[in-house]
């Protein structure tokens, strides 16, 4: 099987399975909800992982989103309605609008200098090598033994 | 005792600022005799830090609370296993016990290299001692653990002791909260040694093969450290916290995470110098960044800048980290910088398809998951200071980010092995790839056809397929090969071709270490969780599993009281026990816990938590969550800290190299003295 006809079966097992997306319920916006906006009892936690015993603000919040959802409000709809009553803070990730815009753009833009700066490094080692300017510690009576050794190593440390 | 405690404070610090200048004196007189008064300040300054740990821990053990520290952190009740961890549970000991271990690390690296690189030593222990001298300072200005507590009354100040302790945070009264700081912080500080070497290098301007070699040791030391120790952390926070998860991006957890991330990279890399003399600066910023991480991960951890889960409390010693990493960065990069000319590379890059271009986008993609953490940890700061708003940076952009970073990583994971150094050709790439690739597909296609149909998941097991066939392969290929040369059987053939190269092949355990540890994320997607009022014969089904409440008891131990639930679990009609969670609230520190009730095996855990009691029904609060293929996060986890010790351990032809370079350095030591 060529290398080519094996990428096509991955893309197409891949468009297969993101087409395959589970349609979500009432009960999993609720808990994705809840993995969306942070407790605000100081516990630093997501609602969903807010470990503190009968947490007024826990209970507040689940009331609300449960509210929401009897009215058949969405998922954005309801985490707007929490943004509304607590402000931005609740989000568990900064929306992707001002400056916390940066948030989510700069980790890709790092990516991409990264590549590009990757992609420049391995330009400039393709060109002829630089002698070192460093001073040597080889002695000449210890390179017959090293480049046994290193002839030893080529067959094993590849 | 807490005299004595507070002398050997003192005199550690007065031997650090004699070492860090002796240190560099003699680096820069080249004077034996100074370097042997260094070395002997940093036995001097591993014996008094030692002095004041145990004085410490004397006055923990001994319950004596005229100790602030003791009395803030401890209580008469508190078990034993628990009272040794109150030493690092508090900012004032952390820092006593980050300058111990220092200290430990020190004086190894002096007992360990009495007759080899004399050259580099004079500036490893001053760089040592120099970072030894900021933490003794710290824990002698700032936080210092031996401060006694005294009433102000009208005849004077008088010693005072409350008739008992605060105690101990109820969440770190844990097994595995005994051991998972101490290795945080054991990869934390022994990130300072290879800083040390690798700024005693390019000062000396020994920048040859052997800095970078010894160097990679002591890297891989503290690295595996602190990968046991964060996966330690993942195990505290599974059974302790009681949500059910391992991994939240708690900014703690990410401080972690950071100098692990950029000491992989710098591991990786470093082969490439090793084999072809490329990437020496890269490398050297690589160090560098792995031991700012280091600081800047305690900096975060102990100052509490940040809202973390970890709740540690604000203090005072920010601004000290601040000024302290300002000079890591300008004496590093300045050092750095007056020695790029000695940096430059002996070799050049065949060819974009090698081993070399593998390890290179390795790096790439480490360094953007350190950035990708960083910046999410550090935004609410930044936001804070920039737009004076509070936001949260939480699971949601750490998944959405991180996630792809991830599985990109996984696929040079498997890929990178099967380039070959200098240049692979078309037909190798297509000969190596085909059967991982073949595996990887049969596997994903069954996993799709039985219902794995998120697309995260299918990948990361897809790619987790791969990698696992692709090292698997490596091994096969290398047996079969000494079969046929040397007659071994395949067992024999193995271990052999393990043994006589342990470092790749205990990287390979390592990879597939990780593969395990992914196939555990992986699980994470098909997590189910109910929850339900039980009282005596109630019963709660999750999923296949039946819940039945056979009684809900109370008792009192020594230091906390409880309320437990006894509930028999059936699937199918088969019985699987009882499981027994418990709701604990510790006495002295007025504080609720849960105890959670774990069943486990390779395919899922049963994790049932006591949330409470409902005030109305008199009912316990029962939260079931299944959690799929959890027990492969530990076991993977477990296999990477195997691979690592086996790669630590030196193979025959490293020992030949060893010999060689030996030779090499006493030839060349022996010029330097003339």
């Amino acid at each position: 099987m060529s290398v080519s006809r094996l990428l096509k079966i991955l893309v197409l097992s891949l468009a297969l399975v993101n087409v395959a997306m589970a349609a979500q319920t009432p009960t999993q916006i609720e808990k994705d909800i809840g993995d969306k906006v942070f407790c605000l009892c100081g516990c630093a936690t997501t609602l969903n992982h807010c470990p503190m015993l009968h947490c007024a603000e826990k209970e507040e919040m689940r009331g609300i989103i449960r509210a929401d959802l009897e009215q058949g409000k969405s998922e954005p709809a309801i985490l707007q309605d929490l943004v509304n009553r607590f402000g931005e803070k609740v989000l568990a990730a900064p929306p992707a609008h001002g400056f916390n815009l940066t948030a989510w753009v700069l980790p890709g833009i790092g990516l991409l200098i990264g590549l590009l700066l990757a992609m420049a490094i391995v330009r400039r080692m393709r060109r002829p090598a630089v002698q070192a300017a460093g001073p040597s510690t080889a002695h000449p009576a210890d390179e017959s033994v090293r480049s046994a050794v290193e002839e030893e190593m080529k067959k094993y440390v590849d | 005792m807490n005299q004595v405690g507070a002398v050997g404070l003192i005199a550690a610090l007065v031997f650090a600022i004699y070492g860090m200048i002796t240190g560099a004196i003699a680096g820069k007189l080249r004077s034996p005799r100074m370097l042997k008064s260094a070395q002997r300040a940093v036995l001097g300054f591993f014996a008094m830090a030692t002095l004041a740990v145990v004085s410490l821990e004397y006055l923990i053990l001994t319950n004596d609370f005229h100790s602030a520290y003791v009395a803030s952190h401890s209580s008469r009740e508190l078990p034993l296993i628990y009272k040794i961890p109150v030493l690092w549970s508090g900012q004032e000991g952390s820092l006593l016990f980050w300058t111990w271990l220092l200290s430990i690390y020190a004086a190894l690296v002096v007992l360990m290299n009495r007759r080899k690189n004399r050259q580099l030593m004079p500036y490893i222990i001053s760089i040592c001692m120099g970072v030894a001298t900021f933490f003794s300072l710290l824990t002698f200005w700032v936080a210092n653990p031996f401060n006694q507590l005294s009433l102000a009354t009208a005849a004077g100040v008088t010693p005072y002791a409350p008739p008992d302790g605060n105690g101990m945070n109820p969440s770190l009264q844990f097994h595995s909260m005994v051991i998972h700081p101490p290795l945080l912080y054991l990869g934390y500080v022994g990130m300072a040694i290879p800083f040390a070497f690798a700024m005693s290098a390019l000062m000396t301007r020994q920048l040859g093969d052997n800095w970078i070699r010894v160097t990679r040791r002591w890297t891989m030391v503290p690295w595996m450290f602190l990968g046991t120790g964060i996966v330690l952390g993942g195990q505290w926070a599974y059974h302790v916290l009681g949500w059910g998860g391992y991994w939240a991006w708690d900014p703690v957890e990410n401080a972690s995470l950071l100098p692990w991330l950029a000491g992989t990279a710098f591991l990786h890399s470093v082969m490439i110098q090793e084999k072809r003399g490329m990437l020496k600066v890269w490398n050297m910023v690589l160090i560098i960044l792995t031991f700012f991480l280091s600081i800047f991960g305690t900096f975060l951890t102990r100052s509490g800048i940040i809202s973390s889960v970890h709740a540690f409390a604000k203090s005072n010693i920010g601004p000290w980290f601040s000024v302290f990493l300002a000079i890591i960065a300008a004496f590093s990069l300045t050092v750095l910088f007056l020695r790029l000319d000695f940096l430059k590379t002996e070799n050049r890059l065949d060819s974009i398809a090698s081993r070399e271009s593998g390890f290179l986008f390795n790096n790439w993609i480490l360094l953007a998951a350190v950035l990708a953490v960083l910046w999410g940890t550090i935004f609410p700061v930044v936001s804070k200071a920039i737009q004076d708003v509070t936001v949260t940076v939480g699971p949601p952009f750490f998944n959405k980010v991180m996630i792809p970073i991830g599985l990109l990583l996984l696929f040079l994971t498997g890929a990178g092995p099967l380039l070959a150094w200098r240049k692979t050709s078309f037909q190798s790439i297509k000969r190596n790839f085909t059967v991982p690739l073949i595996f990887a597909a049969i596997v994903g296609g069954i996993l799709f056809f039985v219902g794995v149909h998120r697309l995260y998941t299918w990948m990361s097991l897809f790619l987790c397929a791969f990698v696992a066939a692709s090292i698997v392969g490596e091994f096969y290929k290398g047996a079969r090969t000494r079969m046929k040369t040397s007659k071994e059987n395949f067992f024999s053939a193995i271990y052999n071709l393990t043994m006589r190269n342990t470092r790749r092949y205990g990287g390979y355990i390592v990879h597939f270490g990780i593969v395990l540890m992914f196939v555990g994320f992986a699980g994470q997607a098909f997590r189910f969780e109910t929850q339900g009022l039980m009282g005596p014969g109630d019963l709660l089904q999750a999923k296949d599993y039946m819940f039945r409440c056979e009684s809900i008891d109370a008792g009192k131990k020594a230091n906390y009281q409880y309320e437990t639930v006894a509930l028999s679990v059936t699937k199918d009609g088969h019985s699987l026990g009882v499981m027994k969670p418990q709701r604990r609230f510790f006495l002295a520190e007025q504080q609720p816990l849960s105890h959670v009730a774990l069943k486990t095996n390779l395919a899922r855990d049963l994790y049932v938590v006591m949330a409470g009691t409902d005030p109305d029904s008199g009912k316990a609060i029962i939260h079931v969550i299944i959690n799929p293929l959890v027990q492969w996060v530990w076991i993977g986890g477990m296999i990477v800290l195997l691979g690592t010790i086996l790669a630590l351990i030196p193979s025959r032809i490293e020992r030949q190299m060893a010999d060689l370079h030996k030779n090499q350095q006493e030839v060349a030591e022996a010029h330097h003295v003339r």
